[in-house]
């Protein structure tokens, strides 16, 4: 019996068809809708004339500040995350016992069992200036903290949702370097510090930037976890795309600047990319090594 | 069915009235079907395109779809309308006015919705891109419980297509504590919004509701469309509110009034009331109605052009709209229902608070219904860049 062989494309298919219906299609309609325009009071869209008007409706002083405090935000948590999330995923892949490693990775999971705005919310009461943790302050002779509604509450929001997708590629990058590589290392005379420094990070760069993106793009398009926490020192620019779409009923126009958001987010995430392999280029040239000389440079 | 295609069929005497009605309903939309559906569009619109009431008194269909704000309804009121007539409910909810409306018109007429409770300034929207269906008032006789001072608003000046299900105003709430003067206008939230509760401060998060608290201050129409007072709101508010802004909170009732978060508040008088009842410290909240002027918005009973069972949904109205249900129905949302002897009622009931539901004929009067009209650009625009200057 000859054996039906399907070409490897086809393991792919429902992926791509997915992605077809749920994301290509989406973001070519609102692409669509960008060029268009608003049709009187009552309409939200119409694209019988199509212009680059709307773009330039997009670009307002109000967009720029409002995009600036995003990428701010965005930027930072993302740092936070990965100071915050590197250390533990290293733990957990590396120095905690084996046997430990499924609870600790089911304990990083808990939080996504309960509902992302529940969450968040819950930080909310903790936070706020009468809440427990103020008062518990306050019993132990420590001022009363007035933390909620400021950037600090937005940042630790942030750390808070968003720590668990840092450290989940994270853990998996420093687990599959492998104990063998750094047995090796360290049989070659190089220390902790240089172990790690030139094996694991390099090895793991592969997660880290995984992890890197999962936390900063869903973050540029999060407003949910600044306005809650941040109140309106919480200012997100998704804040402005919904208000397009909701409250302004002008999809063209909403349609516009998350094109636009969507076209500065990949250029920022491609500009941190190339800032990366900027910085890593000097380490790679003076360590590579050549198979066929067999000496490092 | 006509007489020549005669079906028999053997079945208890129960279940017979539902067979039949089951079998003529099919029989119905085979037929439409088989005609074609110019005939079917033929059937429920007027010649100018408008759509004409679907529902004339006969049998009720056996089930009601409804899709209104979430947890709107007093639950033993739908379940009462199940047990007396018999269609069962389905509901489903929505967050906001233009998600409803999107809904309804992507679906082009399948939403499979038969009650929609939009809020009074989206019906006109609703009318015109045809996605209401014209009230059979002769099967919603019960209409004559409403006051009529919630009927006949500017939205729908004849009641042809909706009808009053709850409304509210719009005020704030003030810590006592913190600002301990008397306040009772616009102008002193937002004297006291630049002074005690400066950094304390929330307002909803609706641009009509911001611009309103400058317009409704400065006595001018809360729906005008004149550029320099548009322009003015915007440079008031940007210049002298948003540096004291603390937090753009819809339902400071939720959490900001029961943990104390802020000072000073806009609020919907429900909200406001649901806040204080849960507060810990119900004393030191004052709540302010709106001066010289606000708002009044109102949700209303509507329902889709493209219902499937418009019988049932007249009915329904009719049976909501029972003075039996009135108080049941306040108390659970907390909003006055528009009921002619509510009031009465709920003190009967001994409902706290009532202040903040009832409100005496001179301030109905300084109530504006508003509307969506041209300046909805402007005040989103304006909502917009307040929120960049409060978050800078």
């Amino acid at each position: 019996m000859r054996r039906l062989r399907l070409p490897g494309l086809a393991l792919a298919l429902p992926a791509w068809v997915w992605l077809a219906v749920f994301f290509i299609a989406p973001v070519a309609v609102v692409f669509w809708y960008s060029f268009g325009y608003k049709p009187g009071l009552f309409g939200t869209h119409a694209t019988d004339r199509l212009s680059f008007d709307r773009y330039l409706e997009v670009l307002t002083p109000t967009f720029f500040d409002t995009f600036v405090a995003t990428m701010n935000i965005a930027l930072t948590g993302t740092a936070l995350c990965f100071l915050i999330g590197a250390p533990m995923a290293y733990w957990m892949a590396v120095k905690a016992p084996p046997s430990w490693r499924g609870l600790l990775l089911a304990l990083v999971l808990v939080p996504f069992w309960t509902n992302f705005l529940v969450r968040t919310i819950g930080w909310q009461v903790i936070l706020s200036p009468e809440g427990w943790l103020s008062q518990a302050a306050q019993t132990l002779g420590l001022p009363a903290f007035d933390i909620l509604y400021t950037r600090g509450a937005v940042l630790l929001g942030v750390v808070y949702n968003y720590l668990p997708l840092m450290i989940l590629p994270l853990y998996v990058a420093f687990d599959r370097v492998g104990e063998p590589l750094r047995e090796a290392s360290r049989d070659l005379g190089a220390g902790r510090f240089r172990t790690l420094w030139r094996v694991t990070l390099p090895l793991a760069r592969p997660g880290i930037v995984v992890g890197v993106l999962l936390v900063y793009i869903p973050l540029m398009g999060d407003y949910i976890t600044a306005t809650v926490l941040g109140g309106a020192k919480g200012n997100m620019v998704g804040q402005l795309v919904a208000a397009q779409f909701q409250t302004a009923q002008n999809w063209a126009l909403g349609s516009a600047m998350a094109i636009t958001l969507i076209v500065i987010i990949v250029l920022s995430a491609a500009a941190v990319g190339a800032a990366l392999w900027l910085v890593s280029w000097p380490l790679r040239r003076s360590y590579r090594v050549r198979l066929d000389s067999g000496v490092t440079q | 069915m006509s007489s020549s295609h005669d079906v028999r069929i053997l079945t208890s005497k129960a279940a017979a009235p539902i067979v039949r009605r089951e079998l003529s309903r099919r029989g119905f939309f085979a037929l439409a079907a088989g005609a074609g559906t110019t005939m079917v569009l033929a059937a429920c619109t007027s010649p100018d395109g408008t759509p004409l009431p679907g529902a004339t008194g006969g049998a009720l269909e056996n089930a009601l779809s409804i899709y209104t704000w979430g947890d709107y309804d007093a639950p033993e009121v739908l379940e009462q309308f199940t047990t007396d007539l018999g269609p069962k409910i389905t509901l489903d909810s929505y967050g906001s006015n233009e998600e409803m409306i999107a809904k309804l018109v992507a679906a082009k007429g399948t939403s499979g919705y038969d009650i929609i409770v939009p809020t009074g300034v989206y019906i006109p929207q609703l009318i015109e891109n045809g996605l209401l269906m014209p009230l059979n008032r002769d099967l919603i006789p019960n209409i004559e419980y409403v006051d009529p001072a919630y009927l006949a608003r500017d939205w729908d000046p004849e009641n042809a297509y909706s009808i009053c299900k709850a409304w509210g105003t719009t005020g704030f709430v003030y810590d006592t504590t913190v600002i301990d003067r008397e306040l009772t206008t616009w102008n002193d939230f937002l004297d006291a919004a630049q002074n005690e509760a400066s950094g304390r401060t929330s307002v909803l998060d609706d641009p009509v509701e911001i611009t309103g608290i400058y317009y409704w201050a400065n006595g001018i129409d809360w729906d005008t469309t004149d550029a320099a007072d548009i322009d003015a709101a915007e440079a008031y508010l940007i210049e002298n509110l948003a540096p004291h802004l603390a937090a753009f909170d819809s339902y400071p009732g939720g959490a900001a009034i029961p943990q104390a978060t802020h000072a000073l508040m806009q609020a919907w008088n429900g909200d406001a009331r649901l806040g204080i009842m849960n507060s810990p410290e119900p004393d030191r909240w004052k709540w302010v109605l709106g001066a010289p002027a606000t708002e009044l918005w109102m949700d209303n009973w509507a329902i889709s052009a493209s219902a499937p069972h418009p019988e049932a949904a007249h009915a329904f109205l009719n049976f909501v709209l029972d003075p039996e249900f009135a108080v049941a129905q306040l108390d659970y949302i907390g909003y006055h229902t528009g009921a002619k002897d509510v009031e009465a009622q709920a003190r009967e009931a001994g409902l706290e608070m009532l202040d903040l539901v009832f409100f005496t004929p001179e301030q109905l009067a300084t109530m504006q219904d508003g509307e969506i009209n041209e300046a909805q650009e402007r005040n989103v625009e304006i909502w917009n860049k307040l929120k960049a200057a409060a978050g800078a």
